[in-house]
This record gives C-alpha cells, sequence and structure tokens, in this order.
C-alpha cells in the first residue's frame, strides 16, 4: 500500500500549479466567465505543446500514453482553479471515446489532431430529456444512400461551441443499446451550436438541421456497438471529472480557511467561532470523502481491477461534495462570497454545472447499486 | 497510488501458519452473541484463555515490543494476523481491553524502564484485563476538570472519587486512570496519570444502567460501570510519566482513540445487512428490489465506503510515518455521525423488524437492534462527535491562534 504520488506525478502536480498562477490567475479565471469558450487561445496552445491535452493518447496516435491517475493530476490542478475550456471534453472524454469506439483509420484521424490541441472533441449524449442512459438516446438518423441525415437537438452538450467535432450519440435499433456513435464537424452545413446562458457554464446546445454524414463518420464502422463503447469511455473518463471536482473542493477549502483566519467581527477571528468551524469541518469532509473515492477508483483501472461501482460511487460522492463544499463557504463568506471579483462563484457556478455532467448522483448511485449485483 | 496491501511470500506462509493456528485453537461459536450471564461469562473465559495462548506466541500484541512481551512483529506480519482474527469476527486482543491497547501506549512512551517491565508484559501476554477510567460526573468532554483527586501520602498516593462510563462485564484486572494532583495547579499542569491494581481495597464498581454499550471499534464491553474511590492506597510506583504531567501522557493514548491509527478490516454490519436485505421478502420479493431500499442501501454503503478509506488513509499515514493534522477526529467524527444518521436509515427502510430481537421477527443475533442503540450511544465514547469538531478545527488552524500539531501515535 502506499498512497503517495509518485516523484513524477509530484513533479506534474507543481508545473501545472506553476502554469495556473501564472497564466490563469484570479482576474483571468473571473474574466473568463463570461467567454464562450472558456479559454484564451494561448492557453490551449501551451496546454498543447507541453502535451496535457495527449496525456490519454497513446504514442503511436500523437499522445504520451499517461495512466489515468497521471491525468488526474493535472485534472485536479485545473479544478482549483478552475480553469474551464475543453480539457475535459476533448482530451479525456472525447479521446477515449474515439480510443475506444474507433477505427484504426479514425483513431490515426482524429487522435493526433487532439493531442496538438488542433480538433477539439465534445461527446453530445443527452437529448433533451436530459438523461444518461441508453434509454434516454432518441435522435435517430435517416440514410440517404450511403450517408447519414441527421435532425434535431442535443442539449447540454459540454463545449458545444469550442468544439471543432462533436460524436453525438444517436439510436439505431430498437434495443435498449442500439446505440451508435457520429462525428459531426461542427463547420459543416447544417450543424450550429449555442451556448445556454444563465447559472450554467459552457454547456451548449447542438442543433442538426439536416446534417449530411458520410459514412465514414460512424466510429467504429458497425451500427449498434456504441453504447458499450461509450460506456467503457465514460468509465475511465469519468473519475478524471471527479479530479477536477476534488481540486475545486480544495480551493474552496482553503479560500474558506484564510478567509475565516483573516475576517475580524466581534473582535477576532471568524474562524474562533464553532458556527464558522462546522462549516469548514463539513467543507473539509465532503473535499476528502471526494479526494479518497475518486483515487481508489483511478487506481482500480490504471491497475485493471473491476472498477465501475467505484467510479459511480466517486461521481456520486464528487458531484455532492464539489456543490455542498460551495455552499458551506457561501456560509463562511457570507456577503463577499456573493461578489464575482472575490473568486468563490466561479467555483459555484462550476459545482452547479458538473452536478448533472455525466449523470447526477443519484443515478451514479443506482448504477453503482447494480453494478455491485444487490 | 496501491490501495491495496500486497503480500509476499514470506507473508502468505505466515498466514497459512496462523489459519491453522487459529482453527486449531479458537473455540467454536466464540463470537456468537452469548443470550444468557452464564453464557456471557463462559464466553468471557474463554476469550481470556485464547488471549494467553496467543500472548504465548506474541500475537495478543503482535506489535508490542517483544522486550515487554509483545510480538515484536512488523506491520507485515500484523496485518497478517488482524487479518485472520477478523475473519473469524475477532479482534486482537479478543477481549475487551481498551485499558491495555490505549494505556499500554502511553506507558511505552513515559514509564520509566521499572515501570515498563512491571506493567506492561501482563497486559501483553494477556494475564490482565486492563480498563481506562477517565470519565467523570463532572467532567465529560471537559476531561482535564477531573476531580478526582490522588494525594502524596509518604510513598503512596491516596485517592478518591469516582468514574464513570468505565469498561466492561466481568470485571478487570488492572486499571489506569488520570487523577487531579494539584487542586490549586493550572489547568493541564494538574493532572497525573496512574496505574494500578484493580482489586485495592477502597475501590467499588457498580454497573450503569444503560441503553447500549457500543464503543468504538474492537469488542463490544457488554457493559458500563461506575467505579468508586474510597481512599484507596497505591505504591508511587503507580504514577507514570511524572506528577502533574497526566495531560501529556493522556495525550498520547487519546489521539489512538481519536482514530489516529487507521483501521483495516471489513465492515461486518454492511455483510449482515445486505444479505438480510437479500434474503427478507417485502411484498413477496426480496428487499434488495425495492428500489426505495436500493438507493437507502446506496447511501449507507457509500457512507462505510467513505468512513473505511479514511480508516485506510489513516492507517497509511500511520505506518508510512507521514505527517498527520486532523485526520484522527475526522475518522471518529465521520464513523460517529455515519453511525447515528444509519440508525434512522435503517429504521426508515427496514421498519420495527429493526428493533426486536425476536427470533422470528427480528434481524439474525438481534444485530439490526443492536445497531438501533449503539449507533447512538458510539456518538460519545472516546470524545464526542462535537469534540472531534474542535480537534478538527485547532488542526486546521482555524480553532485557536497556533496551529495544534496531530498527536503521535506509536
Amino acid at each position: 500500500m502506499d498512497l503517495a504520488l509518485t516523484e513524477e506525478q509530484q513533479l506534474l502536480k507543481n508545473t501545472v500549479r506553476s502554469f495556473m498562477e501564472r497564466e490563469a490567475p484570479k482576474q483571468t479565471l473571473v474574466a473568463l466567465q463570461g467567454s464562450e469558450r472558456g479559454l484564451e487561445p494561448g492557453m490551449w496552445e501551451t496546454a498543447a505543446r507541453v502535451g496535457w491535452l495527449g496525456m490519454l493518447i497513446p504514442d503511436e496516435y500523437g499522445g504520451s500514453g499517461g495512466s489515468l491517475t497521471d491525468a488526474a493530476v493535472l485534472f485536479e490542478e485545473l479544478g482549483r482553479g478552475p480553469l474551464p475550456g475543453p480539457f475535459f471534453s476533448s482530451a479525456v472524454l472525447g479521446a477515449l471515446t474515439v480510443l475506444e469506439a474507433g477505427t484504426e483509420e479514425q483513431k490515426r484521424q482524429l487522435l493526433p489532431g487532439v493531442a496538438l490541441g488542433q480538433t477539439v472533441l465534445s461527446v453530445a449524449v443527452t437529448d433533451p430529456n436530459n438523461s444518461w442512459g441508453p434509454v434516454g438516446v432518441t435522435m435517430t438518423p435517416s440514410r440517404r444512400g450511403e450517408a447519414y441525415l441527421l435532425n434535431g437537438a442535443k442539449t447540454f452538450v459540454p463545449d458545444a461551441v469550442a468544439a471543432t467535432h462533436v460524436i453525438v450519440v444517436v439510436r439505431t435499433g430498437a434495443g435498449l443499446e442500439d446505440v451508435s456513435l457520429l462525428v459531426v464537424d461542427t463547420s459543416a452545413r447544417g450543424v450550429r451550436t449555442r451556448l445556454l446562458p444563465g447559472f450554467i457554464g459552457w454547456q451548449g446546445e447542438l442543433m442538426l438541421d439536416d446534417v449530411e454524414l458520410p459514412a465514414s463518420a460512424l466510429l467504429g464502422g458497425q451500427e449498434n456497438g456504441g453504447w458499450t463503447a461509450l460506456e467503457s469511455a465514460l468509465e475511465k473518463a469519468t473519475p478524471l471529472l471527479c479530479a477536477y471536482q476534488v481540486g475545486g473542493c480544495q480551493a474552496v477549502f482553503e479560500l474558506s480557511v484564510l478567509y475565516s483566519q483573516t475576517r475580524i467581527q466581534f473582535g477576532q477571528a471568524i474562524g474562533r467561532f464553532q458556527r464558522v468551524q462546522d462549516h469548514i469541518i463539513r467543507l473539509t469532509n465532503h473535499l476528502d470523502s471526494a479526494r479518497w473515492t475518486t483515487n481508489e477508483a483511478l487506481w482500480k483501472l490504471d491497475s485493471g481491477r473491476p472498477a465501475r461501482a467505484s467510479v459511480h460511487m466517486a461521481k456520486a460522492v464528487s458531484s455532492e461534495a464539489y456543490l455542498e463544499a460551495c455552499n458551506a463557504a457561501h456560509e463562511v463568506h457570507a456577503g463577499i462570497g456573493s461578489s464575482q471579483e472575490y473568486g468563490l462563484v466561479k467555483h459555484t457556478q462550476m459545482s452547479r454545472t458538473l452536478f448533472h455532467v455525466l449523470g447526477d448522483p443519484k443515478w451514479h448511485k443506482r448504477r453503482m447499486a447494480d453494478a455491485l449485483d444487490w | 497510488m496501491d490501495f491495496e496491501v500486497t503480500y509476499t511470500e514470506e507473508q502468505e506462509s505466515f498466514r497459512t501458519e496462523v489459519r491453522a493456528w487459529m482453527e486449531a485453537n479458537v473455540p467454536r461459536d466464540l463470537a456468537k452473541r452469548p443470550r444468557t450471564p452464564e453464557e456471557n461469562l463462559q464466553n468471557y473465559l474463554l476469550r481470556r484463555e485464547l488471549g494467553r495462548k496467543l500472548g504465548e506466541k506474541g500475537w495478543n500484541y503482535p506489535l508490542a515490543p517483544r522486550q515487554y512481551g509483545g510480538g515484536g512483529l512488523n506491520v507485515d506480519h500484523t496485518i497478517i494476523l488482524e487479518e485472520e482474527a477478523d475473519r473469524l469476527d475477532l479482534s486482537l486482543p479478543p477481549y475487551y481491553d481498551s485499558g491495555g491497547r490505549l494505556g499500554g501506549a502511553s506507558i511505552l512512551v513515559w514509564g520509566s524502564d521499572e515501570q515498563k517491565e512491571r506493567f506492561l508484559p501482563p497486559i501483553y501476554k494477556g494475564e490482565v484485563r486492563t480498563w481506562q477510567l477517565l470519565t467523570e460526573p463532572g467532567a465529560g468532554s471537559d476531561l482535564a476538570g477531573v476531580q478526582t483527586l490522588a494525594v502524596r501520602d509518604g510513598d503512596d498516593y491516596v485517592i478518591n472519587g469516582q468514574k464513570i462510563f468505565v469498561g466492561s462485564d466481568n470485571g478487570a484486572d488492572r486499571i489506569w486512570m488520570i487523577a487531579c494532583t494539584d487542586q490549586h495547579g493550572a489547568r493541564h499542569e494538574n493532572v497525573s496519570w496512574f496505574m494500578l491494581d484493580a482489586n485495592l481495597p477502597g475501590i467499588t464498581v457498580q454497573p450503569m444502567e444503560l441503553m447500549g454499550t457500543g464503543g468504538e471499534g474492537g469488542t463490544d464491553s457488554g457493559e458500563k460501570n461506575t467505579v468508586y474511590f474510597d481512599n484507596v492506597r497505591v505504591p508511587a510506583i503507580a504514577l507514570v510519566g511524572g506528577e502533574n504531567n497526566g495531560w501529556r501522557v493522556a495525550s498520547t493514548h487519546l489521539e489512538l482513540e481519536h482514530g489516529g491509527g487507521g483501521r483495516l478490516g471489513r465492515n461486518r454490519l454492511w455483510e449482515r445487512l445486505i444479505t438480510y436485505c437479500k434474503t427478507t421478502l417485502r411484498d413477496g420479493k426480496p428487499l434488495t428490489e425495492h428500489q426505495d431500499v436500493r438507493d437507502m442501501l446506496a447511501e449507507i454503503y457509500t457512507k462505510g465506503e467513505v468512513t473505511r478509506l479514511f480508516g485506510l488513509r489513516n492507517f497509511w499515514l500511520t505506518y508510512a510515518r507521514q505527517p498527520k493534522s486532523y485526520e484522527g477526529p475526522q475518522l471518529s467524527y465521520h464513523r460517529k455521525m455515519a453511525g447515528l444518521w444509519m440508525t434512522g436509515a435503517i429504521l426508515e427502510m427496514l421498519g420495527p423488524a429493526a428493533l426486536t430481537t425476536d427470533e422470528d421477527w427480528g434481524s439474525p443475533d438481534g444485530f439490526l437492534e443492536s445497531q438501533q442503540r449503539n449507533g447512538i450511544i458510539a456518538v460519545h465514547p472516546g470524545g464526542t462527535a462535537d469534540i472531534q469538531r474542535v480537534s478538527m478545527a485547532r488542526r486546521i488552524g482555524i480553532g485557536r491562534a497556533a496551529r495544534e500539531l496531530a498527536g503521535t501515535v506509536h
């Protein structure tokens, strides 16, 4: 047993942290809140250059083939910002979906671009019914000769506006899991993306209006194998979103501890009041619950153990944790916490957004129970 | 990261040896809950006998130094022993001995050579059972406010006072306690730590009538007592760590009691609960096929897993000698609150069957009924859940002006 990061992982952690301090200080992150893509082009280029976009892509497709735990180190640090942008959508879920579902040719076509940052992927799972299981996939392509014809809307698509290509999950048969994956170039005719306004962060609508796709757009080249491949990609990708949430919890924890040590009311630091301490303890417990369920899920995946139940648990716990951590932080901070400039709000907004991305806690707990064979 | 304790060939061959020994020496049904006072006493005597046999091999307290009658074994071997005992639903030692477990740690750190040689071997070899005496009617969470008084008189101390929530059923051979040794001294600097014979003249033990007796981990104590001290005369060698230094001595075991040592082990309650739900029918189908039950089981399972992971983390922090901060009290707090919450969750999920020990309409061995009582009781011993929060806050650095370091677990 050894629960420490390796030396290389520690080094990566330090590197990402200093990148974040240099390139994404608080003012930059607050300024990004209003942006469509959630990042500045310079950051994306740097991320590509230092290899962060290819961490999960094998060498032969232009990546560095790191472990999930390696990538989690990166994502925890990004989550501390939280630095938005399609890091997870493209370099994790997108890349893993292509790896799981694509033909050799499709992998060669798509993955090197992902690692270089030139191709930005997103995966559109949810239809307007917003359910994360295969039963919720209702968009059905029609055929025009060899080609597929797509019509309709995919909703709550993460980083839809930033994506150059969206992997659209569609129904191609009557069986529950008769689902296929089609790669849609967002610059193609009939494709429109739109950022959803409001408290939600960087989730979009993908409108498809008679979009014609060649047969080669079908990942894997065969229909109905999409769900198995996607599920496999989701199993590996989910703990990295959890790691991002852990990073968010950690940042919110540090912010709250510091504030409670320095904010003076009634003649003393507010951290001396047990009511305030209780908020921070609640926050700490959520943070560590998220951290250790996530770490164990990553370890199971990296070491080839059955991990499905652990992954579902980690997502349920981390999503609740991030949301609750932000709630506790708002109680500690009171008024100042609601100021956009202060830096807590961006976490609050992200915690709410990620609560549902890849499925909410209730959904994951039910899948966990199934995976445990009760 | 590696979450699994991996075993060497040498460990596996040790396991074979341990398992064979346990099969030959652990009486059948030892872990089964006694139903009558006679069965209870019989069970206790069998457990003590097993403890002495384990003690001969150094397996009663495997990590304790061999020099003082412990096993002198390393963590690798201790893990094997604990796992093999756990397989039989036992802990090491196989009887309630919190006084030995916690007191031994303090004596190792604070005792003189003479005290170590005199006090430790009987504990480690299983020759004596030891109780801890901390709480008083006027000193619960505010433990430093103990009023039991020990006054120096020649070569002796004379002790007067009252301790509550002490020990177990079936009595003890040794006890240790903290007592006030300077009524006018500064707080934390006026208490001393004593180790003494439990059967000295002037000591009276009276059972308390309580809702339950569940402590934190280890073997259920079965009973708690009030212990009265009426001019109890103890030789000065009973004083460990020096006069008025008792708070520091106690800090060593309080950290252990607050979860600082961490834990590996099965979640026995969960195993029984899921089996119960798979085999008990409601409306003609197993409980596990009802969505409301599945949802609640998922919540219970998740809380249990987080508790397990906190215990695993603390175990690793301890044995990899990593710096610790708030993790000990965090584990304790989480376990206590999960247990308390679970009483309501189980009652909601399973109804009145959780409240009866009836063989036909309750749960096997009344394990659910026991949880209904002990989930509440367990919030208090070893520092209440609120006290754990106070400790956490200090160590996070928000409670007091100066950040307080975690105690050390040896």
